[in-house]
């Protein structure tokens, strides 16, 4: 078969009649790898760089290289996305693009989502490992793909496309396109499966395979591609958008060498990744105080009663223990000893999913120019304790909702960069954390007959839920200023709701009934945490529907608010079968829009209600005319809530953001709110009382804080702690003798609970 | 070509009026043309006008009451409309009735508009993203239970108490209008209908009267949140707009001109001032270059024109391919999500007043986002700016005159910039300051040619499939750097480049455009193409009538109005769809399925064309997204000059002298031209520089320039 591309093909036939090692100047790839890990090892400079010469000798050639290089894998995403299909890429642009150096570290990348920093690169450098050179074979024209978070990936429905790109018998870079899939099969139909407790469940794994050569896909991939996932036409037009990137850039790649001559180029990407080294230390001397900053998220997974498989059926605490060392020449080191081990579940994280996290925390506070590489990663040291759900060792777990463990974990992350943050004056970067993206509907169905006959059979009449509105959720509260209201996600800063009628194009058996603020989710404060919103849907036109729900935080919350903000609030559930809504539609009595205040739901509709203080449920079926509710969360808040001015207060109640009843408990505010005219009249005198009551009440209840550990450590030492906190802390101690140690020391205990 | 102190007979008319000054472009037969300048007069626009008018004909000695009788067309454009909305002066008292449930989508702006119009590190920058404030308070937000569902279908009726119960309260309330947006409504009216029904009885049982607005009739597209926004802003900031048109428009009566005064629409055409809709014509002045790139693409010959424009803060792109540009409907206004047909134009901020600076952790060099705009920059003497700009490297290499900018009305001083170059970006860096004025420009450059190789690859083409126009102030002086790497098949720089948007607002066509969201599923054997080429037919018939049915009230015959209709389609299941115009000879005989069939032959071509990096996906059947009918009628559009070409060596008496520029690493000589003097058939060699009061075209070396009989220089780099 011959290669549409004549210099593709050139450099194949060179390749193969060379037929030497492909690195550069006759060195196999290993020998390349071990050469760059050794000398950025030993000189504390990427590759021992530590002169910049062509950026100093040159620095307007570089800055163009620079650009042009960022220019291409822009061009190659904004081009791409229009042959891709699946909502969540074409609508929320979860696509992003990234060249490498041969060895793998990474150069540039395109807009789009940030995570993939380093996921690419741990892939190119364990088949590197793996010896693919003298093995498997990587020649020009051909095409890798991997989703194994194991080797490199941050969940599985991320699904990578690696393209290595040959410049005269040389491998000079690699092209890596991700985008995030609806459905890659799995147990349970969606993105990010709650239900699923083994590798075995999780739905199609390509372990850094190799799936075309000549520009082509194999046949049998493409054959698996079609039987192995529910929404086949999703998978298949998402990898022809991310082949298409991958050949631009490779055609990009190519001109630029054209133009300034490979060892220029090759200079170049030395140069880039080092840069962003220093890049990155710059801007944590420059921006944040030196110090070792702690904290420690929990995520609750309360299965016990909704879980599948016996091994799940717990009710389990995760502790995600952050330890950072920021020093003073600009280094920063993550330690995340204590973390609780791995288990069977589908929240196990792998390292790549990990440092995906930090990426792309990092990109929204200290590297936002978007001039981010694997530099900033050689700029700091990571520890994700092997074994633990940060770093597992079994690549037989599952490994489908990484976030649950990653979303909580960077709360801690964002609250220690905020310490630093302020200590250096920087109030007003301060993130106090946010509303983790989850509690939005997961599943699949089919449309019923009478709708199914207007879509083409090569369609299908298959539908995946998973709405991406919830990419709009409340963010925290900073040391000047409230959060933003139902806008963040933190994996993408560019939220995007979507339209209600774009959303029902695609997910033909669901009507949204409401999108409404959820009053009382944000966390309180003198700055209050961005608010969060609530939604109802109904089923219509289907012929079986399966809807489950992940909820974080779920029972618990991940993190506190700082320096006296609260939390925003923790999910719940309510949903109702066999409804009278027809009936109801009827009649024009009204059906629910909301649950606000929490309870009201049930006032509106008649049926088989479940509600539930828990967050999430698993794969229920749904009918026609039932009703399910979810909800976004608010950030935390930052301050004592009595700060905050009243006018404040009185706005947050105007605006539907907190109840009169909420701001009367918490901020001593009370008053009468007119629900048409929506105004909020204070009652001053009742508000000088209530807020001296809760004075009162502190001073009461305050105590030393030597009073308040022994206290406490009574409690440690009696046991008297619930049983899913008790076994966190066994479980982690079985796995790290450091922290059982830390945490006898501190408690001056022997032996745990 | 600009050509004042001579008497002329004005026939076109273009107006700008801005936030501080009404700019007026006038045009004669003979292709000459002046333009005019007054303070703009908010409280009644029409006194700036005129006086913005009788200024540029006083440059030919003629006074406005002889001006205004010669007159065939006014093309109004203006800011007034989108400063309301950034400025947030705009008429309050909107009443909005949605679905219950859904009142607050307005202010979640889909969460987009806390980022939408961020710069790229904006944008990642979560901590400073922030909502625009909401233009109609919530209290003035009711719901009405009912739904349609995706076909269209209601699958819950209409809650009609509640539908007179809002209509009650936002009366109570004090509205002024009452908009009225449903989710789906684009497919099926019928609620958001009867909700003008029950608004209507309403008002009869209590003896008041306002406008009841619905968004199906504005704006029948998909997506609910730009489909209310865009009712609001028509309310909030386009429809208070309507007195200030009519009092232009009766000032030129006033002078005895019966010449038609329309308005540009963002999507190319003209609007009257009367058009029932305004919104479209809240965002014009910008694109005008593009409709004048069409009008010279299609008086020269020219099937595909990139339409570049260098102004102060920003490069402005648009492509014309196959005769035509493209219209986007994802843009935003002010941050508001919108479902204005836009004519599609790239922007990125860089121009010629963009402020240089380095980042003093990277040690990189960073141009904008922000701009000193009609300031200039460090070397304007008559501004206090500290920062060094793009226009300040310009001058410190040369290219620029320090005593003839804008015709020596600001006095640029080389020192200021050069100091100013070395003190914030120069000199931290150690490095040459001429050296750095350079490198700043090739950087700039390099992102203006990424930006257009960008834009090009986008669309399935390369730059040897275009030939370039350059125009604003900065596009001569920047045109070499950013289209040298690029080889396009010819680069064009009008002598009236700095007027060209002007040229090309008074180039729209009188015009009126309908879109109407289909969704249509056509199945990939054609086995229901009857049925939705019928569909088809009968939404392009509601499309013609109301085109007609608006040039009738403008007094146009209807035999004389051109209606051109165009489908929108896509792949099922793929996201981005085409536009398809719809050849006449499918018309003929009424749409039916052989017509379609040939639609959707164009169509594939087309997807080939731009996609083609992409396979084809028939199999799963098509959609047909949206309908579109522009009616077009008569209109008087400017003439290109033409005259008959000299000789090559261009004449003595246009040599002005000499003046180093640097280019490529080193200083060199230039001869410096002045452009009123050059005859068409000159070819100026570089080094050169032509000047110009408002505009000045770099010729570096080893570039020449060709003056042709349309007095157009023709930028061409000698070994290529």
């Amino acid at each position: 078969m011959s290669i549409l591309n004549d210099k593709v093909q050139r450099e194949k036939d060179q390749v193969r009649e060379n037929g030497d090692p492909i690195g550069w100047d006759g060195q196999m790839l290993q020998e390349m790898l071990a050469e760059t890990e050794r000398l950025t090892e030993e000189t504390g400079y990427y590759r021992g760089l530590e002169e910049l010469e062509l950026k100093e000798e040159d620095r307007f050639q570089y800055e163009r290289l620079f650009s042009r290089l960022r220019g291409a894998l822009v061009s190659a995403r904004e081009t791409a996305l229009h042959v891709s299909a699946s909502p969540i890429v074409r609508e929320i642009g979860e696509l992003c693009f990234q060249i490498y150096t041969p060895e793998g570290d990474c150069i540039a990348l395109s807009t789009g989502i940030i995570v993939h920093v380093h996921t690419g690169s741990l892939a190119i450098k364990w088949m590197i490992e793996q010896d693919y050179e003298g093995d498997r074979g990587i020649e020009p024209g051909d095409i890798f793909c991997n989703n194994d978070n194991d080797l490199g990936n941050v969940h599985t429905t991320d699904v990578h496309t690696i393209v290595p790109i040959f410049h005269d018998g040389e491998l000079v870079a690699w092209a890596d396109g991700v985008t995030h899939e609806i459905d890659i099969g799995g147990a349970a139909p969606g993105h990010t499966s709650i239900v699923h407790t083994s590798r075995f469940e999780d739905g199609i794994y390509a372990t850094c395979e190799k799936i075309g050569a000549d520009d082509e896909r194999f046949q049998d991939w493409k054959v698996r591609g079609e039987r192995s996932t529910r929404t086949p036409q999703y998978w298949d037009l998402d990898e022809k958008c991310r082949i298409a990137g991958c050949h631009m850039i490779r055609e990009a790649v190519h001109d630029v060498i054209d133009d300034v001559g490979v060892d220029t180029f090759k200079q170049f990407t030395r140069e880039a990744v080092e840069e962003g080294r220093r890049t990155m230390e710059s801007r944590v001397q420059e921006r944040l105080f030196p110090g070792t900053y702690r904290n420690t998220s929990f995520a609750a997974m309360p299965f016990e009663e909704e879980g599948w498989k016996p091994e799940q059926q717990r009710d389990r605490l995760i502790h995600l223990p952050v330890e950072m060392d920021i020093d003073a020449d600009g280094t920063m080191a993550l330690d995340m000893e204590g973390a609780s081990p791995q288990g069977a579940h589908s929240f196990n994280a792998a390292e790549g999913s990990m440092t995906g996290g930090l990426w792309v925390s990092l990109t929204q506070c200290l590297l936002h120019d978007g001039k981010v590489n694997d530099g900033s990663h050689y700029a700091m040291e990571t520890h994700f304790p092997e074994g633990s759900i940060t770093n597992p060792d079994d690549p037989q777990l599952s490994f489908h909702a990484p976030w649950g463990t990653i979303m909580p974990t960077f709360q801690s992350v964002w609250q220690n960069l905020s310490q630093a943050f302020f200590t250096r004056g920087y109030r007003e970067e301060v993130v106090t954390g946010y509303s983790e993206t989850s509690d939005t509907l997961q599943g699949g169905g089919t449309l019923m007959e009478s709708m199914a006959q207007l879509i083409p059979d090569e369609i299908g009449d298959y539908f995946p839920i998973g709405p991406f509105d919830l990419s709009c959720q409340g963010l925290g509260a900073s040391a000047v200023r409230d959060g933003l209201d139902y806008g963040y996600a933190m994996w993408n800063p560019e939220s995007d709701m979507g339209d209600i009628e774009e959303w029902e194009l695609t997910q033909w058996g669901t009507q949204y009934l409401s999108r409404q603020i959820k009053t009382d989710s944000a966390g309180h404060g003198k700055y209050r945490g961005g608010s969060g919103w609530e939604g109802i849907m109904t089923i219509m036109g289907t012929d079986e529907l399966t809807l489950y729900k992940g909820a974080q935080p779920d029972v618990t919350f991940s993190i506190g608010g700082m320096s006296g903000g609260y939390p925003g609030s923790t999910k719940y559930t309510v949903r109702a079968h066999d409804t009278d809504l027809q009936e109801r539609a009827a009649n024009e009595e009204p059906y629910p829009i909301g649950d606000t205040p929490p309870g009201t739901f049930e006032e509106d509709v008649d049926g088989d209600i479940v509600r539930h203080h828990r967050g999430n449920y698993f794969p229920k079926e749904f009918d026609n005319y039932d009703l399910v509710h979810f909800q976004m969360g608010g950030g935390p808040g930052w301050g004592d809530p009595l700060d905050r001015p009243i006018e404040k207060v009185v706005e947050d109640v105007e605006e539907q953001v907190y109840s009169p009843g909420t701001v009367e408990s918490v901020y001593g505010v009370v008053g009468e709110l007119d629900e048409d005219e929506l105004t909020f009249e204070i009652d001053e005198a009742a508000t000088d009382e209530r807020r001296e009551e809760i004075r009162a009440r502190r001073r009461e209840e305050s105590m030393t804080y030597d009073e308040f550990y022994e206290q406490e450590r009574e409690r440690v030492e009696e046991g008297d702690v619930s049983e899913p906190v008790a076994t966190m802390y066994e479980r982690t101690f079985d796995i790290s003798d450091e922290f059982a140690e830390t945490f006898a020391d501190f408690w001056d205990t022997r032996g745990g609970f | 070509m600009s050509t004042d102190d001579a008497e002329r007979e004005p026939s076109l008319l273009a107006l700008d009026t801005g936030g501080t000054m009404t700019d007026t472009f006038v045009v004669d037969d003979g292709a000459n043309y002046t333009v005019g300048k007054a303070q703009t007069t908010p409280e009644d626009e029409s006194e700036g006008v005129m006086r913005s008018f009788a200024d540029a004909l006083d440059h030919w000695n003629t006074d406005l009451d002889t001006g205004s009788r010669s007159l065939e067309g006014v093309v109004y454009s203006g800011t007034a409309m989108i400063n309301r909305l950034l400025e947030r002066e705009g008429e309050e008292d909107i009443g909005l009735i949605t679905n219950r449930g859904m009142e607050d989508q307005l202010r979640f702006g889909r969460g987009i508009q806390s980022w939408a119009d961020r710069s790229y590190a904006g944008r990642l920058h979560a901590r400073e993203h922030e909502h625009p404030e909401p233009l109609v308070p919530r209290e003035n937000i009711r719901g009405v239970r009912g739904r349609m569902n995706m076909s269209g279908i209601p699958t819950i009726g209409l809650y009609e108490d509640e539908a007179r119960e809002a209509v009650h309260d936002l009366l109570d309330r004090g509205v002024r209008v009452i908009c009225v947006c449903l989710v789906y409504s684009y497919l099926n009216d019928d609620h958001e209908q009867r909700v003008k029904e029950i608004a209507h009885e309403v008002m009869a049982e209590r003896g008041e009267e306002v406008p009841v607005w619905l968004s199906a009739e504005q704006k029948p597209i998909r997506g609910e949140v730009p489909r209310m926004n865009t009712l609001v802003i028509e309310a909030y900031a386009a429809e208070p707009s309507r007195e200030q048109l009519h009092n232009v428009r009766d000032a030129f009566r006033d002078q005895g001109s019966d010449a038609p005064v329309r308005v540009l629409t963002s999507s190319g055409g003209t609007v009257s001032p009367d058009h029932d809709w305004l919104a479209d014509t809240m965002l014009s002045g910008p694109i005008g270059g593009i409709f004048g790139g069409e009008y010279v693409a299609d008086e020269l010959g020219i099937d595909n024109l990139v339409c570049s424009d260098v102004g102060g803060t920003s490069f402005d792109v648009g492509l014309i391919t196959e005769g035509h540009y493209p219209t986007r409907w994802d843009q935003s206004l002010a941050q508001f999500l919108v479902n204005i047909p836009m004519t599609a134009m790239d922007t990125i901020g860089s121009g010629t007043g963009s402020y240089v600076r380095v980042d003093h952790t990277s040690k990189r060099i960073e141009v904008g986002p922000d701009s000193a705009g009609y300031l200039v920059g460090a070397s304007n003497q008559d501004a206090d700016i500290d920062t060094p700009t793009v226009t300040d490297c310009t001058l410190l290499l040369g290219y620029l005159s320090p005593d003839e900018f804008l015709g020596g009305d600001i006095p640029l001083s080389l020192d200021d910039a050069r100091e100013a170059l070395e003190r914030e970006v120069s000199g931290p860096l150690d490095e040459d300051v001429h050296e750095t004025a350079r490198g700043v420009l090739d950087i700039v450059e390099r992102d203006m040619a990424n930006e257009l190789r960008g834009l090009i690859l986008g669309l399935g083409y390369s730059p040897e499939n275009y030939t370039l126009i350059s125009y604003g102030g900065g596009g001569p002086l920047h045109a070499a750097g950013y289209t040298r790497d690029l080889q396009f098949q010819d680069v064009l720089v009008p002598q009236w480049a700095a007027a060209f948007s002007a040229f090309g607002t008074a180039c729209a066509d009188a015009a009126y455009r309908y879109d109407q969201q289909l969704d249509a599923i056509l199945q990939p054997d054609f086995s229901n193409a009857p049925i939705v080429a019928s569909d088809v037919q009968s939404t392009l018939e509601e499309l013609e009538e109301k085109a007609t049915d608006a040039f009738e009230r403008d007094g146009v015959d209807p035999d004389v109005v051109e209606f051109q209709p165009a489908l929108r389609i896509q792949y099922l299941g793929m996201l981005d769809d085409l536009e398809v115009a719809i050849p006449p000879e499918a018309l003929e005989g009424g749409f039916d399925g052989d017509a379609l069939r040939t639609v959707i032959d164009r169509y594939e071509e087309k997807f080939d064309q731009v996609f083609k990096r992409a396979a084809k996906s028939p199999e799963n059947g098509y959609q047909v997204t949206m309908a579109i009918g522009v009616g077009v009628g008569p209109s008087a559009k400017p003439d290109i000059p033409e005259e008959p070409l000299g000789s090559e060596t261009p004449p003595e008496a246009a040599h002005k002298g000499e003046r180093d520029i640097y280019w490529d690493d080193d200083w060199h000589a230039a001869q410096l031209w002045q452009m009123r003097d050059l005859a068409p058939g000159n070819v100026i060699d570089g080094a050169a520089v032509i000047e110009a009061p408002a505009t000045t075209v770099l010729v570096p070396p080893g570039f020449s320039a060709e003056l042709d009989e349309n007095r157009i220089y023709h930028l061409t780099e000698d070994d290529q």
